[in-house]
C-alpha cells in the first residue's frame, strides 16, 4: 500500500520534471560541479597511489638509514650493504646469489615539457639484480646501458614529460654527457625516471654510501626474521620496510594534507550547492502544492510524499553526479600528469565514482529533508485553495 | 532610480526563503571564488616579487657542499655585484617526526635579499650574535618558542666536536612570506662553519648573487654554469624569477584553481537563472502593469536585472570577506606543515568577483528579458500566460 502510494507519486514528479526544466537543471548542475571537481582532483592522488603500488611487489624490502624519511637523504655504507645482503631469507637468484641491490638515487635537472620551467628527474641505479626487483620491467627501445659505459636508460614516461630525454638524447652528469640508449617501462614511478649503472654511477655522481638496498623476501613471512636480524645487528643503524609499507609512510604526509584540500573544496562547493539544491527543493514542492495537497485529500499519507519529493531530488543529484563523473573521466581519466620528479597517469575510477554518489544522495537528503518535511506537513485545504 | 529601488525591494522579499537561499549559495561560491583567486594572486605575487636581478646557484646534484672558493670564482665575474653563500642544516626538533632546518647565511645575505621579511635590525642580530637566530612566526607557533628561549636541532650534520645536537637561542621572530610558505630559520654561517670538523669547514650549499644588469641574469646563470661544468662541483645556476615560475613541483596551481572557481560560477549561475525564470513568470502581470503605466523596455530589463544582481553582488562581497577571514584563520587551524600558499586579497581579487557576480546576474537574466520584451502586455493583464 504505502509501496505503491511512494512509486504513484514520485512518477507523478518525475513526469512534471520539463515543466520545472530551471529548477530540476540547478541540483543536477550543482551536483555535477560538486562532483566533477571532486573526482578530477581526486584524480591526482589516485595516479600517484596507483603508480607508488606498482613498486610494491609484497615480497620486496627495503632497508634505508634509521630514522630516515626519504630515500635521498638516506645513506648505508658499502659494508653496510654486504651485510644486508647476506642476511637470511633473501630469495636466490639461479644461481644461488642473493636477489639484493644497493640503490642509489640522485636528483638531475630539467625542463618541463609543457611549460618551461624547471624540475628534477629522480636518476636511479640498477645494480646486477637492479631490474629483476622491479616487476613489471621491460625495454621497448633500444638496449640495456652497459656496466663500466657511461650510458643511462630512460622510463616511457619521462620524455614526454621532460625534454631532452629521448632515446639517443645525452643527459648532463658529472662526469661529461651520458647517452639515453634504451627506454623501458614498469607501469609504475620508475617509469618517469633515469636509470644508470650503480658501479658506474657511483663513482660519478660522488656518493661514497649508497641509498638504500632493496631485496626480495622467500616469502612476506619470513620478514620479521629478516627485520630483526638486521635492526639487531650492532654493525647496522637501518630500518627496514615492506616496500608497500615505505611506500605509502612516503606519501602519507602529502596525501593526507591533498586530501585536505580536496575535500575542503568540495565541502565549501558542495555547501554552495546545497543551498541551490534546498532552493530548487522548496520550490519543486511549492509550485506542485495544489498536487501535493489533492493527493493528500484523496487520503495519500504523509510519509510516501515526503520520501517522493527526496526521491525525485536524489534523482536530479545522482543525475547530475554522473554527468559531473563522466565530465571528469573524459578530462582526466589516462592523462599523464607530474608532480615535482614523480611522472603517473591520472585515474578516474569506479570507486571514486562510489564517492561521488555518496555525496550527490548525502547533498539530495540533507537539502530535501525540510521541503519534503513541508510537502508532507502543510494545510491540505489551504493549499487547495491557493492558486 | 528612486522609483525602481521599492519595486526590486518588493520582488525580493516576495519570497523570503528564495532570496535567502539565492543569497547563501553565491557567498558560498564567492568565498571559494575568492579562495580560488586569491590563491592565484598569491602565485602571481611569488613571480611578480621574484627579484630577475638574483641568481641562485646550487650544486647540479643532489643537496652535496661545495668548496666557498667557487663563491670568490663567481664574485669576479664581470656583470656581478654582490654574492653571498647559504649552507643547511637539517635535522629534527624533539622527536624524529618533527624535521626541520635551518639556513645558516653570511652577512651579505641581508644586503641582497634585503626584500625578506626580517628587518635590518634583525638581519644584524644574527650577524653579532653567533648562536642567534631568526625564526619566523609560523615556525615559532609550531614549535611553541618565544624569543630568548633555547632552539636545539638534532642533526646528522657531523660536528667538529662529535655531538649531534646545535643549539641555538631565538635573538627574535619575524614575519612569515608567501615566497617562504614553509616557514624559515636563520642562522650564522660562520657559527655553522666553525662547528664542523676542520675537513668539513670552508663548504657551502648555494651561492646566491646580486648581477648588476637583470637581463644579463640568464646569461651569467649559463657561464657560471659552464665554468664549473667540467670541475669536480657542476652546478645549476638560475635567475630567481624561473625558479619562482617552478615552484610547488611545476603543478599550475593557478589553472586549477581558476578551473574550481569557474565551476563555483558555473553551479550560481543555474542557480540565480532558474530563480529568475520563475519569479518573472509568477508576475507577469505586475510587469504588464508596468509597461501599461509607461515604463520603458529599458527600465522594465533594468528591474529584472537589479533583481538578479543585488544577491549576486551582495553574495560576492559577503563571499569574499568570508575568503579573507578564512584565509588570516586557516594558519592557526592547519597543521605546522601544510605549506600552501595562503590566498591574498587585493582589490583586483573583489573586482574580478564583482566583475564575475555581474556576468553571472546578466547571463541568468537574458531569458526572462527577452520573454517580457516579447510580453503581450493585454493577455498578461488578463491572466491568460
Amino acid at each position: 500500500m504505502m509501496l505503491r502510494q511512494i512509486i504513484a507519486v514520485t512518477g507523478i514528479g518525475l513526469r512534471s520534471l520539463p515543466q520545472r526544466l530551471w529548477e530540476s537543471l540547478v541540483i543536477v548542475v550543482g551536483t555535477g560541479c560538486v562532483v566533477g571537481v571532486l573526482l578530477s582532483m581526486l584524480s591526482i592522488i589516485e595516479g600517484m597511489h596507483r603508480a607508488a603500488a606498482r613498486l610494491g611487489d609484497p615480497r620486496n624490502v627495503i632497508v634505508v638509514q634509521r630514522n630516515i624519511i626519504f630515500e635521498n637523504s638516506s645513506a648505508i655504507p658499502r659494508s653496510a650493504a654486504s651485510i644486508i645482503a647476506n642476511a637470511p631469507g633473501i630469495a636466490k637468484a639461479k644461481d644461488g646469489s642473493p636477489i639484493s641491490d644497493a640503490v642509489l638515487i640522485a636528483y638531475v635537472p630539467t625542463l618541463l615539457r609543457k611549460n618551461g620551467v624547471k624540475s628534477n628527474i629522480t636518476l636511479r641505479s640498477f645494480g646486477e639484480k637492479g631490474a629483476m626487483l622491479q616487476q613489471g620491467f621491460r625495454l621497448v627501445a633500444g638496449r640495456m646501458f652497459q656496466p663500466g659505459k657511461h650510458e643511462l636508460i630512460a622510463g616511457a614516461m619521462a620524455n614526454s614529460q621532460f625534454t631532452g630525454l629521448g632515446l639517443g638524447d645525452k643527459v648532463i652528469l658529472p662526469d661529461g654527457e651520458w647517452p639515453i640508449v634504451g627506454i623501458f617501462t614498469t607501469g609504475g614511478l620508475l617509469d618517469g625516471a633515469l636509470v644508470g649503472d650503480t658501479g658506474t654511477l657511483m663513482p660519478a655522481i660522488r656518493h661514497k654510501s649508497f641509498n638504500s638496498v632493496m631485496v626480495r623476501l622467500d616469502s612476506p613471512a619470513v620478514f620479521a626474521a629478516f627485520r630483526t636480524a638486521l635492526t639487531t645487528n650492532p654493525s647496522l643503524s637501518v630500518d627496514v620496510m615492506l616496500m608497500p609499507d615505505w611506500l605509502a609512510k612516503g606519501s602519507a604526509g602529502f596525501s593526507a594534507y591533498f586530501h585536505a584540500i580536496v575535500y575542503g573544496v568540495a565541502a565549501i562547493l558542495g555547501l554552495g550547492a546545497l543551498f541551490g539544491c534546498f532552493n530548487s527543493m522548496y520550490t519543486a514542492v511549492e509550485s506542485r502544492g495544489r498536487e501535493i495537497a489533492t493527493l493528500r485529500a484523496l487520503g495519500y499519507r504523509g510519509f510516501p510524499i515526503a520520501l517522493s519529493v527526496l526521491l525525485e531530488g536524489a534523482v536530479l543529484s545522482i543525475t547530475g553526479a554522473l554527468i559531473g563523473a563522466a565530465v571528469a573521466w573524459a578530462l582526466y581519466d589516462g592523462v599523464m600528469s607530474g608532480f615535482g620528479s614523480d611522472v603517473f597517469i591520472l585515474a578516474v575510477t569506479p570507486p571514486m565514482v562510489a564517492i561521488g554518489l555518496a555525496w550527490a544522495i548525502a547533498l539530495a537528503v540533507l537539502g530535501g529533508v525540510l521541503p519534503s518535511l513541508q510537502a508532507a506537513r502543510g494545510a491540505v485545504t489551504e493549499a487547495l485553495r491557493a492558486k | 532610480m528612486m522609483k525602481y529601488l521599492p519595486l526590486i525591494w518588493a520582488a525580493l522579499r516576495r519570497k523570503p526563503v528564495r532570496t535567502t537561499f539565492t543569497f547563501l549559495s553565491v557567498t558560498v561560491a564567492f568565498t571559494l571564488f575568492g579562495l580560488m583567486i586569491g590563491l592565484g594572486a598569491s602565485m602571481d605575487l611569488v613571480e611578480k616579487k621574484a627579484h630577475p636581478d638574483r641568481v641562485w646557484t646550487l650544486p647540479r646534484f643532489d643537496q652535496t657542499s661545495m668548496p666557498v672558493t667557487m663563491a670568490r670564482r663567481i664574485a669576479k665575474l664581470p656583470g656581478v655585484k654582490d654574492t653571498s653563500i647559504m649552507s643547511y642544516v637539517q635535522g629534527y626538533v624533539g622527536d624524529p617526526k618533527n624535521q626541520s632546518g635551518l639556513i645558516m647565511l653570511d652577512d651579505a645575505y641581508g644586503r641582497i635579499f634585503s626584500d625578506w621579511p626580517p628587518t635590518p635590525a634583525q638581519w644584524d642580530m644574527v650577524r653579532h650574535d653567533r648562536k642567534a637566530i631568526i625564526m619566523s612566526r609560523k615556525l615559532a607557533t609550531q614549535f611553541h618558542k618565544k624569543v630568548g628561549d633555547t632552539f636545539t636541532l638534532i642533526s646528522e650534520t657531523p660536528r667538529a666536536d662529535g655531538g649531534k645536537a646545535w643549539e641555538f637561542r631565538i635573538a627574535t621572530i619575524a614575519e612569515d612570506a608567501p615566497e617562504l610558505s614553509g616557514g624559515y630559520i636563520i642562522g650564522n654561517y660562520d657559527y655553522y662553519d666553525k662547528s664542523l670538523p676542520l675537513a668539513d669547514q670552508g663548504k657551502m650549499n648555494e651561492v646566491d648573487l646580486q648581477v648588476a644588469d637583470p637581463a644579463q641574469s640568464a646569461a651569467i646563470a649559463q657561464q657560471i654554469e659552464k665554468l664549473f661544468a667540467n670541475s669536480g662541483n657542476p652546478v645549476q645556476s638560475t635567475p630567481e624569477n624561473v625558479i619562482a615560475a617552478s615552484n610547488y613541483g611545476g603543478a599550475d596551481i593557478n589553472a586549477i584553481a581558476r578551473k574550481i572557481a569557474l565551476a563555483g560560477l558555473a553551479m550560481i549561475l543555474f542557480l540565480t537563472a532558474s530563480v529568475i525564470a520563475k519569479s518573472v513568470r509568477e508576475r507577469l502581470a505586475e510587469f504588464a502593469t508596468l509597461k501599461t503605466l509607461g515604463f520603458s523596455d529599458t527600465g522594465v530589463t533594468a528591474l529584472v536585472m537589479a533583481e538578479a544582481a543585488l544577491p549576486c553582488l551582495a553574495g560576492a562581497v559577503c563571499g569574499v570577506i568570508i575568503a579573507a577571514l578564512l584565509s588570516q584563520i586557516l594558519p592557526g587551524i592547519l597543521p605546522p606543515n601544510f605549506s600552501v600558499p595562503m590566498p591574498t586579497f587585493s582589490p583586483s581579487v573583489l573586482a574580478w568577483s564583482l566583475a564575475s557576480a555581474c556576468a553571472v546576474a546578466l547571463a541568468s537574466t537574458a531569458l526572462p528579458i527577452l520573454r517580457l520584451r516579447r510580453l503581450d502586455i493585454a493577455a498578461a493583464l488578463s491572466g491568460r500566460i
